[in-house]
């Protein structure tokens, strides 16, 4: 059974403008995989399509076997919770401090108070950002306010994490210090979705590569390397 | 409750800028609205204090005795379009016009005690009664003669029926736009909040928990607000109330013949702006923050 599933979903934003094109793909529990392709691929798309911030305009998203599109509003934060997205512009809560930006997650499951102290930390110390916990967005590095946005996601356990772009607009080494973190989450089960079009990460690692161009899925491979799009029009 | 009350003063504490610009803007909305009304109501006791100065008065043949004056006096006190009756016999009449001519020797010189006839004076509790009652009384037993400006009096009546009517539409629209002010201060707070009710969102939070801090702080905005209007006001009221500025009675907005007492008149005004403040910051900021709820 596929954790998640893409099938035949066309997602056209202005007639003739197809930012998705009959995609089809199955991406399975604990599995690690890089979407990859030029900016205006669509492979934002994708993932808006994954966390239900788009719908298909054909076609079916399922997840868990259950079509993301036809979920009542009321279960759309239940999806969510499934799903920690982690986004290129952190999109972190400037108005509260880091514990604060990770606790919102548990916050919104209504965790009690105890249980916020003791995950909090711990998701922290995972980033290597617990000695920054009282400190606010504006205080800290682009890699440190990404590694904030992982805790965050992570802080509910999701069974999937989706990244958009996470070392975009961050530095090397910093980028390298998020790659790692998130491949440890994976080594504990959990499923990782990342968009990027970063070479050197996505041949480093030799993950499963989808790449996608113009919305239409180009290839899938396990062990995949991504060599940009001039080099894999040459490589066929 | 404890968790969106501790929310809010972090919120507060962290935007005191917004938060103090806002409850400004509100709290003199409100205040406005208050002195607004207060004109309103003053200006509508005033009318209605001139109305009730408005009279006609009968006055009897020499032939038509006192005793007969008082009875027909007590069969119009049963007329319901009557509000007050004064008989004023031949003696008080001589008397009131011996004070108003004192510096008159010569004119008081020709007029003899007699003279002056006994009369009734009527105050009807519509000024437009006026008219019919006059024409009922012309020619009964013993009337002399029924005198009553009718001119000044018509005037009068389109004249009050103008302020009534100005005053009413003028008092809808300042309310109407004191609750736009209000309603629009809401939704720029929580405008101002925009993006981060999304990332709420993605993290998974239910509409209850994006709603319910928002609605809370609008409906605790909108309470505070209408709360330093109205203790402002109530300090002038009672000032002007204590100075012998305001009277003891004003009258009761727009329904005609209702009369408060001014303490009265005050609590009412404080309870109207204290439930306006409620009720416009929870609809203010349910309606605002609804826009960001749908996915």
């Amino acid at each position: 059974m596929s954790q998640i599933e893409f099938r035949n979903v066309t997602k056209e934003y202005e007639p003739g403008f197809k930012a998705l094109d009959d995609v089809t793909l199955s991406i399975d529990d604990g599995e690690f995989i890089f979407l990859v392709g030029p900016s205006g691929a669509g492979k934002s798309t994708f993932i808006k399509m994954l966390i239900r911030e788009e719908t298909p305009s054909e076609g079916e998203v399922l997840f868990n076997e259950v079509p993301i599109a036809e979920l009542p509003s009321s279960k759309l934060p239940d999806l969510r919770r499934k799903i920690g997205v982690v986004f290129q512009d952190f999109k972190l809560l400037n108005s509260k401090n880091v514990f604060e930006n990770v606790a919102v997650a548990l916050e919104v499951v209504d965790s009690s108070e105890e249980v916020i102290k003791n995950v909090v930390p711990n998701v922290l110390s995972m980033v290597g950002l617990v000695e920054k916990m009282f400190n606010f967005p504006k205080q800290l590095s682009g890699g440190e306010k990404q590694r904030l946005s992982i805790a965050r996601a992570l802080a509910h356990e999701p069974d999937v994490l989706v990244a958009d772009e996470p070392t975009g607009m961050i530095d090397p080494k910093s980028t390298e210090e998020v790659v790692e973190i998130l491949e440890r989450i994976n080594s504990l089960g959990t499923t990782i979705l990342m968009a990027s079009h970063d070479q050197n990460i996505v041949n480093k690692l030799k993950k499963r590569v989808v790449r996608i161009e113009e919305g239409k899925i180009m290839s899938d491979k396990k062990g995949g390397r991504y060599y940009g799009q001039i080099m894999a029009k040459l490589l066929g | 409750m404890g968790k969106l009350w501790q929310n809010f003063l972090v919120n507060i504490k962290r935007e005191k800028l917004l938060a103090v610009s806002n409850l400004v803007i509100m709290t003199v909305t409100f205040l406005v609205l208050g002195m607004f009304l207060n004109i309103v109501t003053l200006s509508q006791t005033a009318l209605r204090s001139l109305e009730e100065q408005a009279q006609l008065t009968v006055f009897f043949k020499d032939e038509f005795l006192e005793d007969q004056i008082l009875n027909m006096k007590l069969e119009l006190e049963k007329d319901e379009r009557i509000m007050e009756i004064k008989y004023v016999s031949k003696e008080d009449a001589y008397r009131i016009f011996t004070e108003i001519n004192k510096d008159q020797p010569v004119l008081l010189e020709s007029i003899s005690k007699n003279i002056l006839p006994a009369s009734l004076e009527i105050k009807t509790k519509e000024l437009s009664d006026l008219s019919g009652l006059v024409s009922e009384l012309e020619g009964g037993e013993g009337v002399e003669e029924v005198k009553f400006y009718k001119d000044v009096i018509d005037r009068f009546i389109s004249w009050s029926s103008a302020v009534y009517v100005i005053g009413l539409v003028l008092a809808i629209l300042f309310v109407v736009v004191s609750y736009s002010v209000v309603v629009v201060t809401i939704r720029l707070t929580i405008s101002s909040k925009g993006s981060e009710l999304e990332v709420l969102k993605l993290v998974g939070a239910s509409d209850k928990y994006v709603k319910a801090p928002l609605v809370f702080q609008g409906t605790l905005f909108g309470f505070i607000s209408a709360f330093v209007s109205s203790v402002l006001l109530s300090l002038l009221s009672w000032g002007g109330v204590s100075s012998g500025i305001l009277p003891s009675k004003v009258a009761f907005f727009f329904i005609s013949g209702a009369k408060l007492e001014t303490v009265v008149y005050i609590i009412v005004l404080v309870l109207v702006l204290l439930l306006s403040g409620i009720l416009l910051g929870f609809v203010g900021s349910s309606v605002a923050v609804k826009k960001y709820l749908k996915y």
